[in-house]
């Protein structure tokens, strides 16, 4: 970049480069990424990763099959049910389990609060990266609603480990089903809330539309799944598209973003298909609520457990993106080789990408638009 | 501060053997002092205040352990700020990173000297009241920007940037919205638009209602100022999720302290000026406080003048906790392309009001229509 | 940009502010909405499947060990030696909750159910040898001094009924075998984990 001096002289600036991360408040944990800027402007932004690997897969290898399912809950801690639920179904699928339909309904409504939870923490951090500390605490509030749920039925808040091979760790505690509904009934209405204290804010409308636009094929072209994915206008949800589970049984919608204040494919988009997720979830619980059978939650697994030799791959939808989980056995109790593809890393592909030529500010709202988490992209 | 003195040595014959400028130096270092320990004490309180509406905004409590319902809470953060270690980082540059904090804390509490807390209560009733708040508030900028760079910290350098640039950008409008007071009063005096403000119509000789252009002056205004003195949703400088803390990110202890009493007496300087400026400043509807005693006037007029200035801190707290953050170049783009043509397109207004109308406001035609 | 969007521009600023501060304000003058628990005084209940810190019985525990094979942590120790009576006496029987992830597993695995979750989850300490759990009171060494005794006094004992059965059998030979040594690594069925 040149400027003029008075004397009509070129004035050479420079680029500076900063660290941004892995102690920063928006990086969303320990993302760590080097800015190049000219000013505000940046010229260039290298996420650089792993600063949280724990070497999961590894461990994978190590335990057995139903001692992985605790690291699971590591695997994303926001959104652990669907993670636990996943390696299961991964599970089950290698030693072609039959999994008790109850178990099967109680696993995609925790699965389907778990997504509520999460995409309220990606809905508050990211108004929180945007300046607006209020809605986050809002979020937090609604999502404490939905860890007293998992605490009922599970024991923890956090690291829930619920699932089991072969079904979940218990049946609902008399009175869950009945909290959960309350719980619906009363977030449902929080969502208009949210949307007109903050979704259509003019400041955050201006700070978000036609920032980072990620046309659709592109999009696809770099492997991006889940939200991201949907934002950029590309119907595709495992959930509908290669069901599994009990998902089938279910009336729901794929929201797509649709460019309504910018260019298909901003944050903004990114950013609402999760609000309307949000409701989409609630309408799952409500049908899985109505129809959940009675019976077992727990198939025959010997306690011993040696699924045959062979190897498989299952792929579900989690709120970051598809999670899919390639397991190859070789007949033992624990797993011969285990790779996990998670959402955000595949997200983070993209990221240099689009971020060239944006300002610092926004680099914070491709971060939180991407609702990216630490411990998946680095495992 | 001369007349104060030579009332005071009237009233008191045992000093008339004192040089008068002894007098009037110790009275001009005790209203010091008075301004000092209410700006402090303004500074301390709104702080514990600005938590506790964060608390009530976002369901929770906020801060309750310190003393009865947290109400010492800002005496244990300011004991704690105190008694820190005071980090210079290795690499900076110590005397302007010593200085800066010095700057921006004068810079605002020079301010207090020229706000009229009530009717006799001014520490400076400088005819030029209004541009020394304004110009001595500037001097804030040079402050950031010298804590920015000398901090030797790209963070808080980006910081002071945004700074530096966003205050000269709002300068343009805050001076330019408050013009209007000083065209209906006739007078930069701060004391004097007050005054202007007074008569018996209660609460509609206030400026705010004197008319339309008026009224959306004091809209413009407190936008601007917001941005001026870097409150949310302008808070760029400090702007916590992107740059960390901006400009003062590498301070601690008591020099931290400063920016952040700073902070506040800002706030207070832009409820202050709005109150007198527009909504009547210490005037109390439907009382002629002049014609009160002196002690129970000004006593009722500083009453008024707080009530309202602190109402205005709330609602400044209120948007603070609603509204999320500009960008820069948005920033920017506000000012130029929305603040300063609109703020010129009202003193126009003003100006033509006051002209066609002969001075006179809404209120006051309609008092007349009614004789 | 044409005035018409120029000023709309303006009136949606200030709609949604409004709009969004209209929210914030009843939730500011509305107390009822505090949802803040005062942690040390108020607690919230604990539910019944609260997997806080782990509790063994020992007197009900087996020390099968399934529940060291279990965790995935290694955080579960124990030591056990075969008593007198043929049962598993516990020397030590140790949980590291310094590295214990609540995940549960152990409890479900117990097959007596004597370990259990509690609902306890209030332990912070300066020092982390604080945070291994000891259930077995005793010196291990003592136990296992202790057990290694009696199985010695009930070997003898065994041994004296079989001498006195021998002799009533076979007087002529009364000759009193050796008594085993006090050595309690002699005590038979003991392992380690
Ligand atoms: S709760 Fe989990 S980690 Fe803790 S001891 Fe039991 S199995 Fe090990
Ligand atoms: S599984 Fe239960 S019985 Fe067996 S050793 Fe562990 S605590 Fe004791």
């Amino acid at each position: 970049m040149t400027g003029m001096t008075a004397r009509g002289e070129a004035l050479r600036t420079q680029e500076m480069t900063i660290n941004m991360g892995p102690q920063h408040p928006s990086t969303h944990g320990v993302l760590r990424v080097i800015l190049t800027t000219d000013g505000e402007v940046v010229t260039r932004a290298v996420p650089d990763v792993g600063y949280l690997h724990r070497g999961l897969e590894k461990i994978g290898e190590r335990v057995t099959y139903a001692q992985f399912m605790p690291f699971t809950d590591r695997l994303d801690y926001l959104a652990a049910m669907n993670c636990n639920c996943a390696w299961a179904w991964a599970v089950e699928k290698l030693a072609k389990i039959e999994v008790p339909e109850r178990a099967e309904f109680l696993r995609v409504i925790v699965a389907e609060l778990n997504r509520i939870s999460s995409h309220l923490i990606a809905f508050g951090s990211f108004t929180a990266d945007m300046g607006a500390f209020t809605p986050f605490l809002y979020a937090i509030r609604e999502r404490e609603r939905v860890n007293d749920l998992f605490e009922m039925i599970c024991g923890n808040r956090l690291t829930y480990n619920y699932a089991r091979i072969g079904g979940v760790s218990g049946d609902a505690p008399p009175g869950f089903l009945e909290k959960t509904k309350e719980f619906l009934d009363y977030f449902e209405p929080k969502i208009d809330e949210y949307n007109n204290l903050i979704s259509y804010n003019k400041i955050f409308v201006h700070r978000l539309a036609n920032v980072a636009v990620i046309p659709a094929e592109e999009a696809v072209a770099y492997g991006m799944t889940g939200p991201n994915l949907r934002g950029s206008g590309v119907p595709f949800d495992l959930r509908r598209d290669e069901p599994y589970s009990v998902y089938p049984k279910f009336d729901f919608k794929v929201c797509v973003g649709t460019g309504e204040r910018g260019k298909l494919g901003d944050c903004f988009d990114r950013y609402m298909v999760r609000i309307n997720e949000m409701r989409e979830s609630v309408k799952i619980v409500r049908q899985a609520l109505a129809q959940i059978p009675e019976g077992p939650v727990m198939a025959k697994v010997p306690r011993v457990f040696k699924p045959p030799a062979g190897e498989t791959y299952f792929r579900s939808e989690c709120p970051r993106g598809e999670t899919g989980i390639y397991v190859v056995s070789d007949g033992s109790a624990n797993p011969f080789r285990l790779k996990i593809r998670t959402g955000s890393f595949v997200t983070m592909n993209i990221f240099e990408k689009v971020t060239k030529g944006l300002m610092i500010a926004d680099i914070v709202a491709v971060i939180g638009s991407f609702d990216i988490i630490l411990p998946e992209i680095d495992r | 501060m001369e007349a104060l003195a030579r009332s005071l040595v009237n009233f008191v014959p045992v000093l008339g053997g004192v040089p008068l400028w002894t007098i009037t130096l110790l009275v001009m270092v005790a209203s010091a002092a008075v301004v000092l320990v209410f700006a402090l004490t303004f500074e301390g309180v709104g702080s514990l205040v600005l938590r506790k509406v964060a608390g009530d905004i976002q369901a929770r409590i906020g801060p309750n352990r310190v003393g009865p319902n947290g109400m010492l809470q800002f005496l244990a953060d300011g004991v704690k700020l105190v008694l820190k270690e005071d980090i210079i980082p290795a690499r900076a540059d110590r005397l302007l990173f010593r200085l800066a904090p010095y700057f921006v804390f004068v810079g605002s509490f020079a301010a207090f000297v020229v706000v009229p807390f009530g009717v006799g209560l001014i520490a400076a009733d400088l005819n030029i009241g209004i541009y020394y708040v304004m110009a001595v508030t500037s001097l804030v900028v040079v402050g950031i920007l010298l804590a920015g760079w000398s901090s030797n910290n790209k963070w808080a350098l980006l910081g002071g940037m945004r700074a530096a640039a966003q205050i000269v950008s709002y300068e343009i409008p805050v001076g330019m919205a408050l013009i209007p007071a000083v065209l209906v009063a006739g007078s930069l005096s701060l004391q004097a638009i007050v005054k202007s403000q007074g008569g018996l119509f209660g609460i509609f000789g206030w400026n705010l209602f004197h008319d339309p252009f008026a009224f959306f002056s004091f809209l413009l205004y407190f936008t601007a100022a917001q941005a001026e003195t870097n409150q949310t949703p302008f808070d760029l400088p400090e702007a916590e999720s992107e740059l960390v803390s901006g400009y003062n990110v590498e301070y601690s202890g008591i020099r931290f302290g400063l920016f952040f009493l700073a902070e506040f007496g800002d706030m207070f300087i832009v409820a202050a000026l709005a109150t007198a400026c527009f909504l009547g400043g210490w005037n109390v509807p439907f009382v002629s406080v002049a014609a009160l005693p002196p002690v129970w006037g000004n006593l009722l007029s500083l009453g008024v003048f707080l009530g309202k200035a602190f109402t205005m801190v709330l609602i400044m707290m209120w948007v603070r906790w609603t509204l999320p953050r500009l960008r820069v170049d948005q920033l920017m783009r506000m000012s130029w392309k929305y603040m300063v043509p609109l703020t010129f397109v009202n003193l126009l207004g003003v100006s033509l009001w006051l002209l066609l109308f002969h001075g006179k406001g809404i209120p006051q035609m309609i008092a007349s229509l009614f004789g | 940009m044409g005035l018409k969007e120029y000023l709309n521009d303006i009136m949606e600023a200030v709609v949604t502010t409004v709009k969004g501060m209209r929210i914030t304000a009843a939730y500011g003058v509305d107390p009822k909405e505090e949802v803040t628990l005062q942690y040390p005084e108020e607690r919230w209940e604990v539910p019944e499947r609260f997997r806080g810190f782990l509790h063994n019985d020992i007197k009900v525990c087996t020390s099968c060990t399934m529940c060291v094979k279990v965790c995935p942590v290694d955080c579960i120790s124990l030591e056990a030696v075969r008593g007198a009576d043929k049962k598993m006496v516990l020397a030590f029987y140790d949980i590291n909750i310094g590295r214990c992830m609540y995940c549960g597993l152990c409890v479900e695995a117990c097959p007596v159910k004597s370990l259990k979750h509690t609902g306890g989850y209030e332990r912070a300490s300066v020092d982390r040898g604080e945070l291994i759990l000891h259930f077995v009171h005793e010196d291990a060494a003592e136990i296992k001094a202790r057990v290694a005794r009696q199985v010695a006094e009930a070997a003898a004992k065994a041994a004296e009924a079989q001498a006195a059965s021998r002799a009533a059998e076979a007087p002529a030979a009364a000759k009193s075998p050796e008594a085993p040594p006090a050595d309690p690594k002699a005590a038979k069925g003991e392992h380690r984990e």
